[in-house]
């Protein structure tokens, strides 16, 4: 994570694959009818249409999966159940990413800026990073069964630490001859910061932020499933203690879906509206 | 007001041979990093010692002794290896499906629609739903991991694969074409020179993620490997277990990025940005 810093390569996760990178092709001057089959649109509903009628097929031709159908009856049978567990997730992560963005900002600006903490802290974060989360996961059901605090703990521990990587190259990243001129020239602090600093950290922020919810996310769905009586994570693992698989594919299905959502409707606007100075973006897209 | 850390950033002495590469900055940096470790390490113990039970909490060097141990029983090397057959295992079926959708994104629109959602949604699954996944269609066996890994690391190999084509240079490949030069020359002196580097690029960004995963997905459900291992210190309540098979974990995890990926990484992209400042991680 945050590996390849300088080099080429892409991370699937944070390359500008989104909806605008997909863009109709104007229709040739031969409008024919087929043409539209060419088109960007087609071919995404060709490939969803296609994925979801295999899973019909597998869950058809093999007993243990399920098929879509049978996931949407379930949760349609189980509907009440759903606001109420995803809100308890919700809500969870909702503060330990509160406690993430704050320590992950506060470190990484701290690292980027002053090189003793940024050495002091450096092999720290690596460590901090290679630890996988579920491994935390077990460690906290352990230490504190089915407290509230675990998911938090897990959270924010394997979390943060992307956030600062990312922070860190984004106060690195601040132009040291603009620093000067404006210490040169007297700038108040406060006018720096928020004319200089601010613009270039935050699109380094906001793509570590989203990092960071998603790393957040599956650390608190793991703790649920290890450990708690409530959420998301609890009601796949109990549906697979009850053996049912469609229950466990069907909850799988929904920590998808949320989490896709948030990173759609929140996360992908945010880093737009971030990078939205720049005069072309830096995806891979030709 | 300081100086930002890129007008610090001045080489060391030059006075050749070891001595060149000694600066008070170095010196300094080897120092905190070394008290960075230590006053984790203080603190853990600290913890330990005053604030919990040692089955709580056991002390730093509890866990160094029981990992001594359990690298004299043997299981450590053990679970490592067959943890990393499966890790490769995915890996090779990634390559093997994602170089040709790679492939097909970057010389057609038509392709890099079609698998558009296909790699962002792959890219997006929450690790658990993934062992979940393979918990429902494989039960407790080999293959599951292997599959899982194989999914989690397809979008990258595919994406990667599709920018090193992009960046194959459009000026070489209209000049082969101008001298009929056939497909496979093509593909041979411009393309996959293009691809290589990107496709390690791949495996260095999924190297870590692809680790866990498949650590995770044993947990779930598996008779062997270093995801076993550590479900069942969870299962014997083990703290002291647990921290041991952490340890190694991490070990094993920086010992690959930093001694295998990252000097390979920095030798096969020399070419690509000489002299760009790398200020390491």
């Amino acid at each position: 994570m945050g590996a390849a810093e300088g080099l080429p390569g892409v991370d699937p996760r944070d390359s500008d694959i989104d909806r605008s990178d997909v863009i109709d092709v104007p229709l040739g001057e031969t409008r024919r009818w087929w043409s539209f089959l060419a088109s960007d649109t087609a071919a995404v509903w060709t490939a969803r249409i296609l994925a979801l009628l295999i899973w019909q097929m597998a869950g058809s031709a093999i007993d243990r999966i399920p098929t879509p159908i049978e996931v949407g009856e379930f949760l349609v049978e189980h509907a009440d159940l759903l606001l109420p567990n995803i809100w308890v997730t919700v809500q969870t992560a909702a503060v330990a990413l509160t406690i993430i963005l704050v320590v992950g900002t506060l470190l990484g600006f701290a690292m980027g800026r002053w090189w003793p903490v940024r050495y002091f802290f450096t092999d720290l974060v690596m460590v901090l990073i290679a630890l996988p989360a579920f491994i935390w996961a077990l460690l906290a059901v352990m230490w504190w069964g089915f407290d509230d605090i675990g998911p938090i703990f897990v959270a924010s521990i394997s979390a943060t630490p992307i956030l600062i990587v990312n922070t860190r190259q984004g106060a690195q990243a601040v132009d040291g001859d603009l620093q000067k001129m404006s210490a040169a020239y007297n700038v108040p602090v406060m006018r720096q910061f928020r004319k200089l600093v601010l613009p270039t950290m935050s699109e380094y922020i906001i793509a570590g932020f989203r990092f960071a919810v998603l790393a957040a996310w599956g650390a608190i769905l793991l703790v649920e499933f290890f450990g708690s009586e409530e959420g998301i994570g609890f009601q796949a693992a109990f549906w697979y203690d009850a053996g049912s698989f469609t229950g466990m594919i069907a909850w799988g299905f929904v920590m998808l879906v949320v989490i896709v959502a948030i990173d759609k409707i929140v996360m992908e606007p945010v880093l737009r509206r971030t990078r939205r100075w720049r005069a072309e973006t830096t995806g891979w897209s030709m | 007001m300081s100086a930002t850390p890129s007008t610090l950033r001045r080489p060391g002495l030059r006075i050749g041979g070891l001595a060149g590469r000694i600066s008070g900055r170095g010196v300094a940096r080897v120092a905190l990093s070394l008290l960075g470790g230590l006053s984790f390490l203080g603190l853990w113990a600290a913890l330990s010692e005053w604030a919990f039970e040692p089955f709580v909490l056991p002390s730093p060097f509890a866990v160094v002794e029981n990992m001594v141990a359990l690298l004299e029983e043997g299981i450590v090397a053990e679970a490592f290896l067959k943890s990393l057959y499966k890790t490769m295992m995915g890996w090779g079926a990634a390559v093997a499906i994602g170089l040709p959708i790679g492939l097909l994104m970057g010389r057609f629109r038509y392709a890099r629609a079609f698998f558009h959602d296909l790699v962002y949604l792959l890219a997006n699954v929450p690790l658990v739903v993934y062992a979940v996944v393979s918990l429902v269609i494989f039960g407790i066996s080999d293959i599951g991991p292997a599959f899982v890994v194989m999914l989690l690391v397809l979008p990258a190999v595919a994406i990667n694969v599709a920018a090193g084509v992009a960046s194959a240079d459009q000026g070489l490949i209209s000049m082969s074409r101008s001298f009929r030069r056939d497909g496979g020359t093509v593909a041979r002196y411009v393309i996959i020179p293009a691809v290589l580097p990107f496709l390690l690029a791949a495996a260095r960004v999924t190297f870590a993620d692809s680790w866990k995963l498949e650590a995770l997905t044993e947990t779930f459900g598996s008779s062997s490997g270093v995801g076993f291992q550590i479900h069942k210190a969870f299962t014997t309540f083990s703290v002291l277990d647990a921290l041991s098979w952490m340890m190694f974990f991490v070990i094993f995890i920086v010992i690959v990025e930093r001694v295998l990926l990252a000097p390979s990484e920095r030798r096969i992209f020399a070419w690509r940005n000489p002299g760009a400042a790398r200020d390491s991680m």
